[in-house]
């Protein structure tokens, strides 16, 4: 089965993708949906820029088999806005200043998600231990952290 | 000449990215990412041996490959590129290896195939056989031209002052600097204390995580090539020298860029891209991996001998400097890097007698550029770290000592140029200020020390640069700037976008930036050395003041009253009987630029606007075990009036935790040539955990007379400062002086128990 | 990468027999992120790969079982991490997972996988040898209990045969024993350590009764250190003591140079950070 077809959950979509044994998540987000969000850069799972949500949980998707998507939920960058509203994540990293080039901020953004689904409080090192897995050259760090903490104040239920 | 324009309030805004949507919504397009339909991708085989004759290539097991379209050599590059050389200063660079190797990962074959992966495997396949010649690695060893690099020299045109080698053959040597101020000698001769010390720096790396791309899709009458590039303009000249054509055939077209950091600078991936391009026929995408960055573009290691004649009442009256810049196998821009930074190599201090001398050097390693400085961070952590040095020496406080030598507005500097707009002594008082630098500092208990440092910085940018912007006002009022400038992250579209709208009186985010593409875009020199937006920000001003000056006439000719407040629209449609016709504004600027003397390098006028920063550090020192840990980094410069201050600031943060890597860990560790950690498992950049409990970022008032609305650049300004300061910050807590960087913990340790009489083995 | 084949056997018992043991380019993979890697890199090119994600329940539950903590080896480490009985039996691991690599990995990385790689760099092999815990075995001529001191035997190297599979982990009932993992990077802050020191103390009042003390990154493998246990064993914790201890550790541990630093100046990390997670595990709260 060095083909396969599979089926799966792309940003609340059934689809359905002819994946090769050896392709990966991002590869094949790439060239069969047009979703460039997630971007390979290290290769290594390291730098986070190619981070996915797969069944509700962040992984690699470089480092992630794509015919192992078979059968899960899987949503990117592009699920989280629409055309006239941003997710508070999102906001809250444009007034933040929280980028410069943008090559790491789908995966800091959905890593932050991630972070503020299980911690909606985060303090500062809890942050940091989240997000250290990913990379920023433009070294955004510190607009980073106070992204999340807006982030984590504007999401705050009532 | 920004006194005479109206206000718009649109400078000095904090106002966010024009782009930040795309970006956080994850829309943002780069050419790593793009497909253009019936593209091949290709992978190329690399050099395995430091330096050798190529005896040959064997490709029959990669064409049989199933899957894989061609393969291809230097060899078959010639036939479509007779004169395949390519580069910015010397055209050294071979699209793809002829006759020889230079150093272990430069390209020899490439593979296309429709699948990435199949090329990949196919490129593994390849096997070139070697001749292997002896090889040179270190740049002062280099510089006894015992072993050559290349067997003739090959300057490009564009420099004037690169003419005189062409053709030579016995030199690793690809540009000597030479700056001759006052008697150094005697100088020396006179002095009541001379010092002398050498500084090295290691071999570093871009790391932009958008790796190289370049896409060329070649036809008969023109060729378009996306790239991730920091200079289209000059991408284009070279290609269409490359190709024997007129530039208007060859279009760049650049998206957003992943950053560049100066390493998308010049020419990289496209040449390759569009030879390819011409020998399948079809689209041709070069996208490199991570690890394969470290085989094409990296910082010049350094080694600089500094050496300083002192007066008996403290001043520095003579200084030498000495440096050695390694290259690697292809000059790239490195003998820009070797002259610019050799015009400052003396440092912000008023020197009667200075004497440069700078080389460019040749060495069988990966080809080094411009890195975030042109070559400044080398020299400041040098000659910083040196003046810490003779100030300790002379139990003289190392602030007092620096203010007592600082170059002040009105002197010249060591080029001869009289410092003007360069608020040096401003930068260093506000961070002795934040560290309260004449208080006494809390230096720690038991096995944790603590201490500080500071350090400060002056540098000449790139001359004489040439940009030209378009303003083109719609019918409907609305406003589209045309400029080269290549916003990477550092935020120029935006500042670009705010001198428009101060100058038009509109908002700069109803102003849209169109994208690079160089059939629309008009000429720019390059995105770099905190060029833009002195140069692209005049361009940018004078085109807008070309078109608001139309529009005054459009308001006369269509019969407004003086002092109308009319919305444009209404005067098109006035004009036009509809919604129809454009204004459109040009601009060109240039500035004023005297090349520096043969010989002296001295000039009356080295650079349009001085730079200057300087960083200020407290820090632990862990005596057990060598870990430094950085409480506090201050980061301080002169950009002039800010455009906007919030981008400005992240700007400075970015650059000094950059800084950070390179001074307290990054390394490229080369093994007889090979480099043995090519990859983010083994090369660490900081993370989130590595940013300093405290980060202060500070833009001194000032005002850049001639500057576009008094503004300068500031991409590159906190990297000048931070090594030096946390190396005299060390010395200030445990008492030893380290030399060479980076400063890991290993290096501390060591240095620690070789002061208490207890060296370390090696092992 | 190349093509291979991707198999998907619903039983470990299916999974084993469908590896070759004369055929290296046959293997099993968990969350395959290492794997992953070596492939991406080309120094592992599969024909076939088993995949064990699709076994199920019962390799990736959390269980006491007759006091200790049994964890099925496909349990993710993000799951272990978030285990309120793994919090209970052994909060060491909690407070381990919190930097261990990044939240990505350990989604999907699996705690039977990151024992089966051998990577010395690790940082739960340590840990879990600290805590004295075993792994069960599945294999084509059945299975065994092996310590997870015993399991791994060199660099990158492990005591599985090619068709045995681990299981299942074991934690035994650490009783009022404490413990601590320090990892020292000295690359940037997140590197992978220059050396992991993990320490497990069983306290008589103020006199250590037992103390497990591994050593891990700058050794070969994760190990014992059983001269600094000796030095240990039935003092009070003090700066003698934890000096001596720290010199016994450099006496008996071989230590590789790489990037992050020389043989030499590993031993010196490892001598000062011998006593420093002695006096972390004495420190150690019971809970996460």
């Amino acid at each position: 089965m060095v083909t396969r077809t599979i089926s799966f959950t792309l940003n609340g979509r059934a689809v359905n993708a002819e994946v090769q044994s050896h392709h990966n998540l991002v590869e094949m987000l790439q060239s069969q949906f047009a979703l460039t969000g997630a971007r390979e850069s290290c290769g290594q799972g390291l730098c986070g820029c190619c981070t996915v949500m797969v069944d509700g949980l962040a992984v690699s998707g470089c480092l992630f088999l794509a015919m192992r998507a078979d059968g899960t939920e899987v949503t990117t960058v592009e699920n989280l806005a629409t055309p006239k509203t941003l997710d508070p994540v999102q906001q809250a990293f444009i007034d933040c200043g929280a980028f410069q080039c943008g090559y790491c901020t789908s995966g800091f953004i959905l890593m932050a998600k991630s972070l503020l689904a299980e911690n909606p409080d985060p303090n500062d090192d809890e942050i940091k231990d989240y997000l250290a897995g990913n990379l920023c050259r433009c070294a955004a760090y510190p607009e980073i952290i106070d992204a999340v903490k807006t982030a984590a104040r504007n999401t705050k239920p009532a | 000449m920004s006194g005479t324009v109206l206000t718009g309030g649109q400078v000095g805004r904090s106002l966010p990215r024009l782009e930040a949507r795309a970006k956080v919504t994850g829309a943002a397009e780069y050419t790593h990412t793009m497909r253009v339909p019936g593209m091949l991708y290709a992978k190329m085989a690399r050099s395995t041996v430091p330096h050798g004759r190529i005896k040959s290539i064997d490709v029959s097991a990669a064409k049989a490959v199933p899957g894989v379209y061609g393969v291809y050599t230097g060899e078959d590059i010639k036939t479509v590129i007779p004169d395949p050389y390519y580069g910015p200063a010397f055209h050294d660079q071979p699209i793809l290896a002829l006759g020889k190797v230079h150093y272990i990962g430069e390209p020899v074959a490439a593979v296309l195939a429709a699948d990435p992966h199949v090329a990949e495997h196919a490129a593994a396949q390849i096997v070139a056989e070697y001749e292997e010649l002896p090889a040179v690695f270190d740049e002062v060893e280099a510089a006894e031209d015992k072993v050559l690099v290349h067997d003739e020299l090959k300057p490009a045109t564009t420099f004037a002052d690169l003419k005189h080698l062409k053709g030579r053959k016995d030199t690793n040597c690809a540009l000597d600097f030479r700056l001759r101020r006052g008697d150094v000698e005697k100088g020396f001769a006179q002095a009541a204390h001379i010092f002398e010390h050498t500084f090295k720096t290691q071999k570093v790396l871009h790391l932009a995580f958008e790796p190289h791309a370049s896409i060329a899709d070649y036809k008969d009458d023109g060729v378009t090539i996306y790239s991730s590039a920091q200079g289209p303009s000059f991408v284009r000249t070279e290609i269409a020298r490359l190709l024997g054509w007129p530039e208007n055939r060859v279009r760049i077209k650049v998206p957003f860029l992943g950053s560049g950091y100066g390493g998308k600078l010049y020419i990289k991936m496209e040449a390759l891209a569009l030879a390819l391009s011409m020998l399948s026929r079809r689209p041709v995408k070069v996208a490199l991996t991570m690890e394969e960055v470290f085989f094409t573009i990296t910082k010049h290691p350094s080694t600089f001998k500094i050496k300083s004649g002192i007066d008996k009442d403290g001043r520095v009256i003579a200084r030498k400097c000495e440096i050695w810049w390694n290259g690697g196998a292809f000059a790239d821009i490195g003998p820009r890097v070797t002259q610019k930074s050799g015009f400052t190599a003396s440092g912000p201090y008023d020197i009667e007698n200075v004497s440069i001398d700078s080389y460019a050097l040749y060495t069988n390693l990966p080809p080094a550029g411009a890195l975030r400085g042109f070559g400044i961070p080398q020299l400041v952590w040098a000659y910083e770290s040196h003046t810490d040095m003779i100030a300790r020496a002379l139990k003289r406080d190392p602030l007092d000592f620096r203010k007592q030598n600082l170059l002040r507005e009105g002197r010249p500097h060591a080029t001869g140029t009289i410092l003007k707009d360069a608020a040096i002594e401003k930068v260093l008082d506000t961070i002795a200020a934040r560290l309260d630098w004449k208080k006494p500092f809390e230096r720690g208990t038991g096995t944790v020390k603590r201490g500080r440092g500071l350090a400060v910085a002056l540098k000449a940018v790139i001359s004489p640069t040439t940009s030209v912007a378009i303003v083109n006002v719609g019918g409907d009022g609305s406003c589209t700037l045309y400029c080269g400038t290549i916003d990477m992250g550092q935020g120029s579209d935006t500042a670009m976008a705010q001198m428009v709208g101060e100058v038009l009186n509109m908002p700069a985010e109803t102003i849209r930036v169109v994208p690079r593409d160089t059939d629309v875009v008009p000429y720019d020199m390059g995105t770099l050395g905190s060029r833009s937006l002195f140069h692209m920000g005049h361009a940018v001003r004078l085109a807008a003041e070309e078109a608001k000056a139309k529009i005054a006439e459009l308001r006369r000719e269509v019969g407004e009253p003086d002092g109308s407040n009319a919305p444009l629209a209404d005067l098109f449609q006035k004009k036009y009987g509809m919604q129809a016709g454009n204004i459109v504004g040009t601009g060109t600027y240039k500035p004023d630029y005297i090349p520096p003397e043969a010989g002296t390098g001295q000039t009356t006028n080295a650079t349009p606007f001085w730079m200057t920063a300087g960083a200020g550090v407290e820090i632990e020192v862990d005596t057990e075990t060598g870990h430094v840990r950085i409480l506090r980094l201050i980061n301080v410069a002169d950009v002039g009036n800010p455009i906007n201050p919030r981008i400005v600031e992240t700007q400075l943060s970015g650059a000094s935790l950059m800084q950070l890597g390179f001074t307290m860990f990054e390394k490229m560790h080369i093994d007889n040539g090979q480099v043995t950690n090519a990859s983010f498992a083994d090369y660490k950049i900081p993370g989130i955990h590595d940013v300093p409990a405290i980060m202060e970022n500070e833009a001194v008032e000032a005002y850049q007379s001639n500057g576009p609305f008094g503004g300068k650049g500031v991409g590159e300004l906190a990297t000048f400062g931070v090594s030096p300061a946390i190396a005299n910050a060390i010395e200030d807590a445990v008492g030893v002086r380290l030399m060479e960087l980076p400063l890991t913990p290993e290096v501390v340790f060591r240095a620690i128990r070789a002061h208490n009489n207890m060296p370390l083995g090696d092992e | 990468m190349t093509p291979f084949e991707l198999l998907e056997p619903a039983s470990l018992k299916d999974a084993i027999a469908l590896i070759d043991p004369d055929d290296p380019t046959v293997r099993p993979m968990a969350g395959g992120t290492a794997l992953m890697l070596m492939m991406k890199a080309g120094v592992f090119a599969p024909t076939r790969l088993i995949s064990l994600g699709k076994i199920g329940d019962a390799l990736t539950r959390i269980e006491t079982k007759d006091g200790a903590l049994a964890i099925g080896a496909m349990t993710t480490l993000s799951k272990v991490e978030h285990s309120a009985d793994v919090a209970k039996y052994a909060p060491v691991i909690v407070h381990t997972m919190k930097r261990l690599s990044n939240v990505r990995v350990r989604n999907v990385a699996t705690i039977g996988g990151n024992l089966a790689h051998g990577d010395p760099h690790m940082d739960l092999p340590p840990v879990l040898i600290a805590l004295g815990a075993s792994v069960r075995t599945a294999a084509t001529k059945g299975g065994r209990e092996l310590m997870v001191e015993d399991l791994l035997t060199d660099y990158y190297e492990t005591a599985l045969e090619r068709d045995e599979l681990i299981a299942s982990l074991r934690i035994p009932a650490q009783g009022k024993a404490r413990a601590a993992y320090l990892k020292v990077t000295t690359g940037s802050a997140d590197d992978w350590p220059a050396l992991g020191v993990a320490v497990s103390l069983d306290m008589d009042g103020d006199k250590i009764k037992t103390a497990r003390v591994v050593a891990s990154a700058a050794t070969p493998m994760a190990i014992r250190l059983k001269g600094a246990e000796n030095v240990l064993t039935g003092k009070a914790v003090d700066d003698k003591t934890l000096k001596a201890a720290g010199d016994a550790a450099c006496d008996e541990a071989e230590m590789v140079a790489d990037v992050r630093g020389s043989a030499a100046y590993k031993r010196e990390l490892l001598r000062i950070y011998i006593g420093r997670a002695v006096r972390a595990a004495q420190q150690a709260d019971a809970k996460p």
